[in-house]
């Protein structure tokens, strides 16, 4: 973990980093800022610039008709100063859009001729304002004959410098509409002509939105733009009345615009309008909009670039985490292992040392007694018993080497299960006759109970299943007090497929019992619980290691639970596979038992019974008394449906087994078995059990296997004669062996123990010699090759193969057993691929070689 | 780095479309044109409308011409002509009216369609100024009583988009202060107004120079128009065998009784300008009584916003109240110069659909009758009337002589001081005259 320094560390940095970029986007922001300002403000007094210039072009325009106008006037006035009747002229001159009326007065008159029709009066108009175009008066503003606004030059006609006359043109304000912009600011921008002396708007813009603008006159205009304000107002009227331009920022409806008043022809007539600011400063604004785009773009290009950086820091970050934490990992495991090497050594230490003593004492028994056997050798009791601890001292060494290999095996995973369909009766028998002969030596009561199990026969490695047992059980005899209890259990769970049979085996003791410590280690290897108490106890400190990584090689769980004085609990939990069991309902079929009667006091034991007989095809009847069985046999035996085996307890309340089969005896056909299940010894009671028609005693628990042995045994005494048995010894007698044995001792021994058999052998020192000698030996010569595997020059395997592909008769045929101290199952199959026939593992179990040896004989 | 697919191609797409503008930035070069001038545009096609315009007042919505100008931005739209308004406002009353400045640009054909008056629609309708609208295929659509008001020599000279209706506006609150009923005749409402002078309401009836000739027409007119013998009657007069004065008399007696008695402010009238003057005094109840047209009544309008119970009834007849209807109309000049484009905008200007969003939005009666619009119910009582068919025409184009413009020409004399026979006189002169022609 990162710890707070660091944290810091990094938080500064970061700061230290954003600070200065804080410092370049504000530098940034001020010069974006500035720069749009000055555009802004650049944009602006050109736009003001350039609404005057167009002002200043607009007026113009109007100043040169008006001038057109006035010079169109004279020239007129100077024709009807030539003419002879310009009354007439004036009549006939046709009026148009532009000039609405002429009108001529003659000097001294007040009324004149027009071309409209009417009597003309000069009175009509007011050119009391004063203001003029060329010279020439012109009158206010005012609606004429033909409803639009107006206004009339007066020209006078003067012949030979004698003013004879006034000329009136009436012109129409509708003939600025032609010179006037189409489209000023794109529209954006309302322009009036209004008449100064009467404020009047003679001139509008015409479409739908302009009639919102204010079109009667200038205060109309003020009220439709809301320029109320007086200042404004006043400043406008004094410049009017100066005859000046105007120009000022306004509010119109919502936007910032510029109000115009502009004066045209010395200020008798005014442009007058606004035009929003946004229309005058369009380029000013996409210039700024463009700028801001720009600064957009390397925002989020700057941003993205932060993105990407602060992601690649934050990914670094991670992975110095990351690497830190696996460091982390890495010196904690190595601390762990240094730990676990500092431990392994001890134990190893310990276990050497342990088995220094633990070989050194069965080795000291082993040398004492020969020496005693050499002093005593003529004495044949003596030497028969030390000939006898010598043995045992030696098949405890020998326990304690396999054990060292099994460990060494498992350790390196080499260890594979054998895998074949077993009877658990058989291997709780097996088991119950190593153990109950250890248990009662000890004075202990051992007692095996079978609960809930479906299934007997199942399918594994019996070997293993068989060395837990003994492991878990061994070890409660030893460390469990003389008299004290040994409980074994086997119980069906809940299967969880119907192709397995969930068992837990239980073993508890009362014993010395562990303390939690050991209880931490009990399942690592090298290690012995040791006390004042149990240091008498031997062993290799190996079985429980070995248990637990056979049980998990299994698949199963193996827990325990302690506690010093009180005992302990092992409790194992294994999930393994049934076997098929056709077989077994067609044995049942064969034997004629179809239906059975089991009596015992003991309703768990009834269950079990019938449970175990479940699938068997068999009717189990069960009651729990001999009265009530009697009862049952009779009832069935009327039926015609009688029973075909009958199981009685030995002690029942009331009527014993051997009382209710003295009843039921009688009511049963011959051939119909009644056994006894006993958990007892029944030495001493085989007598009266026959006498009353017992066939055989069975133990308990009940197995089916054991119950099926016990049918097949009892119906070959009834009917058969006991086949005389294959399985004998096998005399070795005349037989001649070819040995590859390069250890001298071993050959000795070999060659005596052959002879003693009555066979001779040829003991060679390794496999080229006997491949030699076989070769040039003459068929026939020897009956079997027993072949060491390790030896010098040619080991066994290569020796064998050599034989095998020798080129006459016998080398395909004669038997080489390989006789080694490889005795792992992988020994035993590289024997058979070198082409060997069997394999016997040192140290030579004679009955064992005589047995395997007659097989190929 | 990143934890996702979709982050990384998230980035991937902000790379490639940050390459794409970056390309797309340098791919764009200057335009390969070496004449920059502008073309010049196609000449806009456009039609000249002259209507009537108030003086700005920025915080008021006309509904009128809001209604008024979506159905030109829907002409505008369909047939892309772009109407150009041309407009007149007097300053004061001694400055030209609207209507005679109209029909000086009419007579002289200075625009393609005006929004006329009643009397500028006889006028000029009789000078053979405006064009013949019957052949226009909205005409089906429209009543009857717009098609009579507005025949002249057999020619339909003008349609209007709405059929307005004047009525008296009344404070009903302050009626029902002094407990009187609405007037229904000339004697109810001397008496309510008797009853408002002695209780300090010194003009009871608030008055322009416009619009007291409705008090003519509706006593003048009820019977003919809600008789049996109207056109029998309208030939009378216009043989001259009626005298129009024996029409105009009742009413003009009666308006100078209301002048006598100091229920209109005759002097005030005379110079004041429609609701201009009368309008404030009744907003802030010193006045319970004015005159103006239906629309004024709508929302955003005039006395569309009143703050107390306002109801618009007819003006008091022998009939009972008797709403005055002037059929006003788009004209459009003979010699217009944009003739075909004008028809065809006024077309769509009078369509039903127009017409159908004309009379929603400005909530009025409608010159067709396929269109019916609730009115707000301070209209109800004039609604009623109109609907039951009971009114009066404040014009008719098939009197010969012009009602609209003359009564109210005559009634400003009264309101100058001419007695009741003197203004007979001129109505006498006027028939004779129309005789005449």
């Amino acid at each position: 973990m990162m710890n707070k320094e660091q944290k810091q560390t990094i938080q500064g940095r970061r700061i230290a980093l954003l600070l200065p970029v804080l410092l370049i986007f504000c530098i940034l922001g001020g010069v974006v800022y500035t720069v749009s300002a000055k555009i802004q403000r650049e944009m602006s007094a050109s736009a003001v610039s350039n609404l005057t210039e167009s002002l200043d072009l607009i007026k113009g325009t109007i100043e040169a008709v008006l001038g057109k106008e006035a010079e169109f006037q004279k020239m007129i006035a100077r024709e009807l100063s030539v003419i002879d009747d310009p009354d007439t002229f004036i009549r006939t001159y046709n009026r148009n859009r532009t000039m609405v009326r002429l009108s001529l007065v003659p000097e001294g008159e007040t009324e004149g001729v027009s071309n409209v029709g009417e009597v003309f009066s000069a009175r009509e108009l007011d050119f009391s304002a004063g203001k003029t175009v060329a010279d020439l008066p012109v009158s206010q503003s005012y609606v004429n004959s033909m409803g639009t606004w107006a206004y009339t030059i007066q020209c006078p006609v003067e012949k030979d410098g004698r003013e004879i006359a006034t000329f009136y043109a009436e012109y129409a304000y509708t003939s600025f509409e032609e010179t006037l912009p189409g489209r000023f600011y794109n529209n954006n921008a309302l322009l009036y002509i209004m008449d100064t002396s009467s404020q009047r708007l003679v001139l509008n813009p015409r479409g739908i939105g302009e009639r919102d603008a204010g079109h009667v006159n200038l205060e109309d205009f003020y009220r439709a733009n809301r320029i109320m304000a007086p200042e404004i107002q006043e400043e406008v009227a004094r410049n009017i009345r100066e005859g000046k331009n105007v120009l000022f920022y306004h509010d119109i409806r919502n936007k910032d615009s510029l109000i115009f008043m502009w004066a045209v022809n010395d200020g008798s007539l005014y442009l007058i309008g606004h035009v929003p600011v946004e229309a005058v400063q369009q380029e000013g604004r996409t210039v700024n909009q463009n700028i801001l785009l720009v600064v957009a773009v390397m925002l989020l290009a700057f941003g993205f670039c932060c993105v990407l950086y602060f992601g690649n820091e934050r990914q670094q970050g991670r992975i110095r985490r990351e690497r830190e934490r696996e460091r982390e990992i890495h010196s904690r495991q190595l601390a762990e292992a240094l730990q676990a090497a500092q431990v392994a050594n001890t134990s190893k230490t310990m276990f050497l040392s342990n088995m220094s003593h633990d070989i050194r004492t069965p080795m000291n028994a082993i040398l004492g007694f020969t020496t005693l056997l050499a002093r005593d050798a003529d004495n044949p009791v003596k030497v028969r018993e030390y000939t006898k601890k010598i043995t045992a001292s030696g098949q405890h060494l020998l326990s304690l080497i396999n054990d060292v290999l099994d460990v060494s095996k498992i350790e390196s995973g080499k260890v594979v299960l054998t895998i074949g369909e077993f009877s658990l009766s058989s291997m709780i028998a097996s088991v119950d006759a190593i153990i109950r002969p250890m248990a009662r030596a000890r004075g202990q009561s051992f007692e095996v109970t079978v609960t809930g199990v479906k299934h007997e026969e199942l399918v594994g490695d019996e070997t293993r299943l068989n060395q837990i047992l003994i492991n878990l059980l061994s070890n409660s005899v030893k460390y469990t007090q003389e008299g004290g209890r040994i409980w074994l259990r086997i119980i069906g769970l809940e299967q969880r497929s119907r192709q397995y049979e969930h068992i837990r085996i239980e073993v508890e003791d009362n014993g010395y019992g562990m303390t939690p410590e050991y209880l931490k280690v009990i399942f690592d290897a090298f290690t012995r619980a040791e006390n004042s108490t149990t240091n008498k106890v031997q062993g290799t400190g190996l079985g429980m290691a070995i248990t637990k990584n056979i049980v998990e090689l299994m698949g199963g769980t193996i827990t325990v639970t302690s506690q010093v004085g009180e005992g302990s609990l092992f409790r194992v939990e294994l999930e393994l596979r049934t076997a098929d069991g056709k077989a077994r309902e067609q044995f049942w079929k064969d034997h004629g038992v179809s239906r059975i009667l089991a009596v015992d006091d003991d309703q768990d034991i009834l269950e079990s019974i019938r449970m175990l007989m479940e699938n068997t095809g068999v009717r189990v009847d069960t009651c729990t008394g001999g009265e009530e069985a009697a009862d049952m046999v009779r009832t069935a035996v009327s039926a015609e449906d009688g029973y075909d085996a009958v199981l009685l307890d030995l002690e029942m309340p009331k009527t014993g087994g051997i009382e209710t089969a003295r009843q039921i005896r009688p009511m049963l056909p011959e051939h119909v078995p009644i056994l006894i299940l006993t958990a007892c010894d029944w030495d001493g009671l085989e007598d009266t059990a026959s006498h009353v028609g017992i066939n055989g005693f069975l133990s308990k628990p009940f197995f089916v296997s054991a119950f099926k042995e016990k049918i097949l045994e009892v119906q070959a005494e009834a009917g058969r004669e006991e086949p005389a048995g294959e399985a004998g010894d096998g005399s070795l007698e005349g037989c001649r062996f070819l040995v590859a044995e390069d250890n001298e001792i071993n050959a000795e021994i070999l060659s005596e123990l052959l002879d003693l058999e009555g066979a001779s052998c040829e003991i060679l020192e390794n496999g080229k010699l006997v491949l030699d000698r076989f070769a040039q030996g003459q068929p026939g010569e020897f009956d079997a090759i027993l072949m060491d595997v390790q030896m010098p020059v040619m080991n066994g395997y290569e020796a064998a193969r050599a034989i095998r592909s020798l080129d006459r008769e016998d080398a395909g045929t004669i038997p080489i057993i390989a006789m080694t101290a490889n005795a792992f199952a992988e020994d035993v199959k590289d024997a058979m691929d070198a082409g060997m026939n069997a394999h016997v593992s040192k140290p030579i179990d004679m009955a064992l070689l005589k047995q395997t040896v007659r097989k190929y004989l | 780095m990143w934890k996702t697919k979709a982050t990384k191609g998230m980035l991937a797409a902000v790379l490639a479309a940050a390459l794409a503008v970056t390309l797309t930035s340098c791919e764009k070069k200057n335009s390969s044109q070496i004449n920059l001038a502008m073309e010049e545009e196609v000449p806009e096609r456009v039609v000249l409308l002259f209507v009537p315009m108030e003086k700005s007042n920025p915080d008021d919505e006309n509904a009128a011409r809001t209604a008024h100008d979506k159905t030109v931005a829907m002409a505008e739209e369909r047939l892309g002509v772009t109407v150009e308004y041309r407009t007149y406002t007097a300053e004061n009353y001694q400055e030209r009216t609207y209507d005679e400045v109209l029909v000086d640009r009419a007579r002289n054909n200075m625009d393609d369609f005006y929004l006329m008056n009643p009397d500028s629609i006889q006028l000029l309708g009789a000078e053979g100024k405006l064009a013949d609208l019957s052949g226009l295929d909205v005409v089906e659509n429209l009543r009857d009583v717009v098609k009579v008001a507005n025949t002249v020599n057999g020619k339909l000279v003008a349609i209007p988009q709405e059929v307005v209706a004047y009525g008296l506006f009344v404070n009903k609150d302050m009626f029902d202060k002094y407990q009187l009923a609405l007037p229904e005749t000339p004697e109810e409402l001397l008496e309510c107004c008797r009853v408002f002078k002695e209780n300090g309401i010194e003009t009871p009836i608030g008055a322009n120079r416009w619009w007291l000739e409705n008090f003519v027409f509706a006593i003048g007119f009820a019977d003919l128009y809600n008789g049996n013998n109207t056109e029998a009657e309208i030939q009378a007069i216009n043989s001259g065998e009626a005298k129009l004065s024996d029409y105009m008399r009742p009413g003009f007696e009666f308006l100078q009784e209301l002048i006598d008695k100091g229920y209109i402010d005759a002097e005030t009238a005379y110079v004041s300008e429609a609701i201009e003057g009368e309008g404030p005094d009744f907003l802030a109840q010193k006045t319970p009584i004015v005159m103006a047209y239906w629309g004024a009544a709508n929302a955003d309008t005039a006395y569309g916003k009143a703050d107390f119970n306002m109801q618009v009834i007819g003006f008091p007849s022998s009939r009972g109240q008797m709403p005055v209807v002037p059929i006003t109309g788009f004209g459009v000049s003979a010699e217009a110069e944009h003739l075909d484009d004008t028809l065809k905008v006024l077309e769509v200007l009078l369509s039903d659909e127009a017409l159908q969003i004309y009379t929603e939005t400005n909530k009025v009666i409608s010159p067709s009758k396929n269109i019916q619009v609730d009115c707000i119910d301070a209209l109800k009582p004039l609604n009623d009337r109109v609907n039951e068919g009971v009114y009066v025409l404040g014009s008719n184009a098939s009197l010969k002589v012009e009602q609209w413009s003359n009564v109210c020409l005559v009634v400003r004399e009264l309101l100058a001081g001419a007695t009741v026979d003197e203004c007979m006189a001129r109505f006498d002169q006027l028939q004779e005259e129309s005789l005449e022609k």
